[in-house]
């Protein structure tokens, strides 16, 4: 079989689904709840080094001069790093290498990292850093996108990969597809409005970390908190300008990631660089702090949307432009950019779609890919937008959606692939479940009902690096006491990635779950993955285990057959044992399958991979948002709306989400409810600031709020399959796609509780005032 | 350097470290008990809980230096407990939180797990809104708390050999319901 | 890890002792109690004492005992969870035990006590950060530097009390039982406090021992109300005590209330509370007077930008707070919050 083959979405064995479909705990579960598990910072090596670092102070600023020595003559420093020790210039995108792992001549953002210290313990290290002095000429800091599009003086980065940048623009995309203009023209009803989407950040729990080590022999090994352990192997044999044969990365245990984790960050070229030099392993664990300035989340959007529609609802065309806020440094801003208008164009059809998005460099923290990568903004004004027109021709919200369907197996505007849709469905699902039709009408002022619609991607097409190669390779090793072991490159962040791999290999091999071990991210024993991101892990790697299942599994079934002395239909495997399907008491265990095997063919072990097929549109960026499937989501939010308080309160949120196949549905609705939760945390308590001094504005999980236990609603999750034709079994993703709603549907419910359209980004209680009176007409308190 | 006698998990130790350390630094990076995880270092994450006397308290405020005369109790204790105790396996809250799924990262569970043992220790039925209220110092990105509700729920239910609000997740099961795209759905939808 | 700076530590088993190592050491000395505002304050580098005195260990500064001559003594090191469960405590000082509740999240009452929630150290969110965060913006008046980035060009550090049991013990009118070398002495809480955001207590180098709430009035009602933005863990945006007695003949014989989280001190709001003097609940009178009452704390408090977040949010939600509270107290309910 090859790369690109499909392996349908039936059972691969007659009996139906053995072990799909069902709640299977986490492979790692009982590790983790015994807190057994180890994660990056749990390494400790004899003769560790830790690392501190110094980042600036400014916004943005040249750096004149910097003095080392008092700092390395104190006692218990081993090494001190400066820009000029890394120069090399990287980039998890390859046409924006951008970032120095320390700077070199300039600093960009507050908490860019300057210098680096490894001592024998961080208090040393700490000491140290006091020590270091830097000598800065400061200049003019953006802080407002507007200001950073007006004035291209002083440039931020002069030049990008020896290409000089316009100003401070980033990245520009304009894309027009039919015709808008006719399109509008011959709507009954536009609407014609602006919105804002603020910044906010992934938070995952574990803080980033990384150790090194480096052996007598010249190999480099980086254990790092990463989900992109390929990319970052990468990434230092380029900036470190060793082989990458040289350099084995490792991903540990990982504490959440959400996209926080998908850039290589300066830690991890610090520490192995300080590993080389010292001869010592090297561990380096950011403080809290140092993660938001990390940060790589949301970028801010301000958002500018023209829909026209049709007196029976039907959408006429679409028109965006949008200002992406970037922070200090491209990291995956080139994707975001296309992505703030590629991912729009379903589930909905539209005839005419134009979008002209800028990314600019501002001085603050870099932003990158945060769950629903670029999508989640314009989502959010376009499904504002949606319900304003609902309002505005007398359509029940999800009744407009639906009729703005765009069915299976067709093709959006922008010429992107769909095969399975299961969004009516998404659509049935939440109206039941929230009793839409029955209580939207009745419930008291202050209450209300909102819907919201999205699609995501379901893995990517677009590689980071262009290649032939596929783009997730496993290998399976069958074991002769029973046990199969698989190896993945793909990153485990807590989604469960490896207990997918698990119940993909027992339900091809029909094993017990637990015969099924699974080593992943590690580049020396595992085939390339290329990471957890753009929600690709459970269709690539599973469709590359059911790729390499297939093989074995044709040699398993060959050998008991000639043993049996019957043809290869009659034997079937399931749960741990072999069977003659006619002669129910022929049975052998799948170790004794797995000995016959060997014995007639060889030492078992297979390999698999997974390739996307060609897609995307036929013009520049056209495969950036082209994916082998989409998953589909709709909520239904209902809020309470306190008009004395200003506060929002979410009291139920219903998820009805198409994954394609619910592979585990257990993990399925934590994937849901992890994204639903995390969309209202954004849209009522988080933000991710930076003051007027050009500071963040909190770097604390005080300031920065994440909801607690008690300010979460009840999340429902309604799972639906749709049988995407080429998911491994018709699974397609649960990650990304449930965050997206939730946004706009609070806005939406919102207006429906006490008619005010909330635009602009975080929903907070000063702002839900400020709309109220504007509404009454009611002026604002004086303060006295 | 300072010598403190710690009573971790049922053993006392000596251990010597700085006189400025914390309970967690301790706890991690002297003795090896790694299941206590730091998220902010500054109490506002609570994924350092441990139990001292059996209440849930963070160890990236305590000093190591105070913690003598107390018993500690971290992640790690609870199945050495559980097995002692004569019972079978994990503790019923860790198999609990490992059936439900309430474990994605795992990063904030140790905390997690200790804070809502601590509940049920001093409150064996709690409603919902108490499990809520007891779990409100510890920050969790992942789960939505759903299914760490859930799990709580079901180590209650089994504990008092109730029902359950959610259904029991027993493995090979599938409790949730799950509806499937058909036909129908899409003739619903106008041609394009 | 955020490191703590190298300091002794000290655990003495008596008062006297404690407070002859205080004497002892001067300024370079700090009490550490539950430790969940010192140990972050520490890691700030906002304190840097080369020792600190625990009171762990000290049997007599804990527990709640109903005193011989009526009312409660709490001893200093009682925690906040212990505080807020007492049955002696709800029912007599309600308040405090509703605000003693909302403190923090649940680790933090279990390890925070009473005498450290009366000490804390005042806030403001261009101080209770890290050192480089601090010297990348400027260092100010209350640590380090010279000016003060809430009151452009002041020369006064306005950092806010943001103690959720101080006003709930002022509307009780405790007092506070501290011991230093020179021996004991007893002062009513609202004397504690000084207008200095730098350091806002009149008592320096002693240890509060206990705190004393008299015997309640006939017909008290007491409630808290805390605005902050999430459910848990969070510092008050704004806190307001309440406090009502209701007489036999029905009407309101006495009032307080007293707010925090606004400037340097925990403020009692005089006239606010003067305006239900008399009334008696349930009448339009009452309402009409609880709306007064509103109306007045609207225009004494006025929210600074030293506590993160919405200033001008924070100060409507002052009426909508203090009166929320007083019909709380009223009722017997509370505390008020939102979650
Ligand atoms: C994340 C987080 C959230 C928080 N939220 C809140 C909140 O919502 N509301 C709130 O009020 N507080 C909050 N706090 C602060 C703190 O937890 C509480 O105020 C607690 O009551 C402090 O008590 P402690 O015993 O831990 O004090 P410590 O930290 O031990 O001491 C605090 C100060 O008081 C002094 N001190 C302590 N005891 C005595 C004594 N007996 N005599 C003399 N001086 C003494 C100390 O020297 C120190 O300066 C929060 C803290 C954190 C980390
Ligand atoms: S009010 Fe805040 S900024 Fe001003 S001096 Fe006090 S702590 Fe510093
Ligand atoms: S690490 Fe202790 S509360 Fe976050
Ligand atoms: S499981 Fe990841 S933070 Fe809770």
């Amino acid at each position: 079989m090859a790369a690109r083959d499909n392996h349908g979405t039936d059972a691969p064995w007659k009996e139906g689904f053995q072990v799909v479909g069902r709640a299977h705990p986490k492979i790692d579960g009982l590790a983790k709840a015994t807190g057994q598990a180890i994660y990056t910072d749990d390494i400790q090596l004899p003769g560790m080094l830790h690392v501190k670092m110094l980042r600036s102070p400014h916004p943005h600023a040249r750096i004149i001069e910097i003095d080392v020595h008092q700092a390395l003559e104190l006692e218990g420093v081993h090494a001190v790093l400066t820009g000029a020790d890394l120069p090399k210039k990287y980039g998890v995108i390859p046409w924006t290498p951008d970032e120095n792992a320390l700077a070199t001549e300039k600093v960009r953002f507050t908490g860019d990292e300057v210098c680096a210290i490894a001592a024998i313990d961080e208090d040393t290290a700490n000491a140290a850093l006091k020590l270091l002095e830097v000598k800065y000429e400061q200049l003019h800091a953006f802080l407002d996108p507007f200001d950073a599009l007006e004035r291209s003086e002083p440039q931020i980065h002069d030049e990008i990969r020896g290409k000089e940048v316009r100003g401070n623009v980033s990245k520009n995309v304009k894309l027009e597809f039919g015709d808008v203009e006719a399109g509008l023209e011959a709507a009954d009803a536009v609407v014609d409005d602006n919105y804002f989407f603020h910044g906010t950040t992934h938070t995952a729990i574990e803080p980033h970390c990384a150790v090194a080590q480096y052996s007598p022999h010249g190999v480099l090994t980086v254990w790092s908190s990463t989900q992109i352990t390929h990319y970052v192997q990468r990434a230092l044999a380029h900036v470190l300008e060793i082989p990458e044969a040289k350099i084995r990365v490792i991903q540990p245990c990982l504490g959440g990631a959400f996209g926080g984790k998908s850039d290589p960050f300066a830690l991890e070229f610090v520490v192995a660089k300080l590993a080389m030099i010292t001869g010592r392993p090297v561990k380096c664990l950011w403080t809290r702090e140092e993660v938001f300035y990390a940060h790589r989340g949301r970028h801010p959007m301000h958002l500018h949307y023209r829909t026209g529609a049709r007196k029976d609802g039907r959408l006429t065309a679409v028109d965006a432009k949008i200002l992406i806020d970037g922070g200090s440094y491209s990291s995956f801003g080139l994707i975001t950019t296309y992505y703030s208008g590629q991912l729009l164009t379903g589930p909905y059809d539209f005839p005419a779609y134009r979008f002209d998005s800028t990314r600019v460099f501002t001085n603050k923290p870099p932003c990158g890919p945060k769950r629903g990568h670029g999508s989640v903004q314009p989502r959010f004004a376009f499904e504002v937008q949606l319900d304003q027109i609902a309002e505005k021709l007398g359509i029940d919200p999800i009744e407009l959606r639906r009729k703005n369907f765009q069915g299976e197996h067709t093709e959006t505007v922008n010429g992107q692939r769909i095969t399975s849709n299961g969004f009516l469905r998404c659509l049935d699902e939440v109206e039941r479940a929230s009793s839409w039709k029955e209580r939207r009408v009745k419930l008291p002022r202050g209450r209300g009902l909102g819907v919201a619609g999205s699609m995501y991607i379901s893995g990517t097409n677009y590689a980071v690096y262009p290649n032939a190669m596929p783009q997730a390779g496993v290998q399976l090793q069958l074991d002769r006491s029973g046990l199969v072991t698989v190896f993945t490159g793909g990153n485990d962040i807590g989604q469960g990635s490896n207990s997918v791999a698990r119940i993909i290999v027992a339900e091809e091999l029909g094993l017990d779950p637990e015969d099924v071990r699974v080593v992943a991210a590690d580049t020396d024993l595992c085939p390339v993955d290329l990471g957890a991101y753009s929600s690709r892990v459970t269709f690539m790697v599973g469709n590359a285990l059911i790729d390499a299942c297939r093989k074995v599994r044709k040699q398993i079934v060959q050998a008991v057959a000639e043993d049996w002395g019957v043809p290869t239909a009659r034997v079937w495997m399931g749960l741990g044992e072999v069977f003659d399907l006619e002669d129910r008491e022929r049975t052998l265990s799948t170790r004794e399958a797995f000995h016959l095997t060997e014995e007639r063919f060889d030492t078992l072990g297979a390999t698999g991979s997974y390739n996307t097929p060609e897609l995307g549109g036929d013009y520049r960026g056209g495969t950036i948002g082209a994916s082998p499937a989409y998953s589909f989501t709709a909520h239904v939010v209902e809020v309470d709306v306190d008009e004395e308080t200003g506060r929002i309160t979410v009291e139920n949120c219903w998820i009805a989400h198409d994954c394609g196949r619910a592979l585990n549905p257990m993990l399925v609705a934590g994937q849901m409810e992890g994204s639903a939760y995390m969309g209202i945390a954004e849209a009522l308590l988080e933000s991710h600031d930076v003051n007027r001094f050009g500071l963040h504005a909190g770097p604390s999980l005080l300031d920065y709020r994440i909801p607690t236990s008690v300010d979460t609603p009840e999340l429902h999750a309604l799972i639906v399959e749709s049988l995407d034709p080429e998911g491994p079994y018709g699974a397609k993703e649960a990650g990304e796609g449930p965050l997206h709603p939730s946004v706009p549907a609070i806005s939406n419910a919102v207006f429906d509780a006490c008619g005010i359209r909330l635009k602009q980004l975080p929903f907070t209680p000063g702002a839900v005032l400020t709309a109220l009176r504007a509404k009454t007409g009611e002026p604002a308190p004086v303060r006295a | 350097m300072r010598v403190s006698r710690l009573n971790v998990n049922g053993d006392t130790f000596e251990v010597a470290a700085p006189e400025h350390w914390t309970l967690l630094e301790v706890l991690r990076y002297r003795m090896g008990l790694i299941g206590s995880k730091q998220g902010c270092d500054k109490g506002d994450c609570g994924a350092c809980t441990v139990l001292m006397d059996g209440k849930p308290v963070l160890s990236c405020l305590t000093l190591a230096a105070l913690a003598e005369g107390v018993e500690v109790t971290t992640i790690e204790g609870l199945l050495p407990a559980q097995i002692s105790a004569g019972g079978a396996g994990t503790d019923p809250v860790q198999e609990a939180f490992h059936r439900c799924g309430a474990l994605q990262c795992g990063f904030c569970q140790p905390g997690m797990i200790l804070s809502a043992r601590a509940l049920l220790n001093e409150n064996p039925t709690p409603s919902r809104q108490e499990i809520r209220n007891a779990l409100a110092g510890n920050l969790c990105r992942c789960t939505g708390y759903t299914q760490i509700v859930q799990a709580i729920e079901l180590a209650i239910a089994e504990a008092t050999g109730g029902e359950p609000e959610n259904p029991s997740w027993s493995p090979g099961e599938n409790p949730w319901k799950i509806s499937h795209t058909s036909p129908e759905d899409l003739e619903k939808a106008e041609p394009t | 890890m955020l490191r703590l700076p190298k300091f002794q530590v000290a655990a003495p088993d008596s008062v006297a002792e404690a407070v002859a190592l205080l004497e002892q050491h001067g300024e370079d000395a700090l009490v550490i109690a539950g430790g969940t505002d010192l140990v972050p304050n520490m890691k700030h580098e906002l304190f840097t004492p080369e020792l600190v005195v625990s009171l762990a260990n000290i049997r007599k500064l804990r527990g709640i005992k109903q005193a011989e001559e009526g009312g409660l003594t709490i001893g200093a090191m009682s925690t906040l969870s212990d505080v807020a469960a007492s049955e002696q405590v709800r029912d007599g000082a309600p308040a405090l035990a509703q605000a003693a509740s909302l403190v923090a999240g649940p680790q933090l009452r279990q390890m925070g006590t009473l005498g450290g929630n009366v000490m804390l150290d005042t806030r403001c969110q261009w101080y209770n950060q890290t050192y480089f965060w601090r010297d990348a913006l400027g260092f100010c008046l209350k640590k380090d530097g010279t000016l003060c980035h809430v009151v452009a060009g002041g020369n006064k550090c306005v950092a806010a009390a943001s103690n959720d049991t101080a006003p709930a013990l002022m509307t009780l009118a405790a007092t506070l039982v501290f011991e230093g070398t020179g021996g004991q002495r007893e002062i009513p809480i609202h004397e504690l406090f000084l207008a200095d955001g730098i350091y806002n207590k009149k008592v320096r180098g002693e240890i509060l021992t206990a705190v004393r709430i008299p015997a309640l009035a006939p017909g008290h009602r007491g409630a808290y109300g805390k605005l902050r933005e999430r459910g848990s863990i969070d510092f008050p945006l704004f806190g307001v005590a309440a406090r009502l007695d209701v007489a036999a003949d029905e009407t309101v014989a006495y009032a307080s209330l007293a707010a925090v989280a606004l400037q340097a001190r925990p403020v009692l709001l005089k006239r606010s509370a003067e305006s239900l003097l008399g009334l008696r609940p349930g009448t339009r009178d009452f309402e009409r007077g609880v709306d007064e009452a509103a109306e007045l704390a609207y225009r004494q408090c006025r929210p600074l930008d030293n506590v993160p977040g919405d200033s001008d949010w924070r100060h409507e939600m002052v009426p909508v707070y203090v009166r929320r509270t007083l019909l709380a107290a009223l009722e017997g309910s509370g505390p008020v919050h939102h979650v």
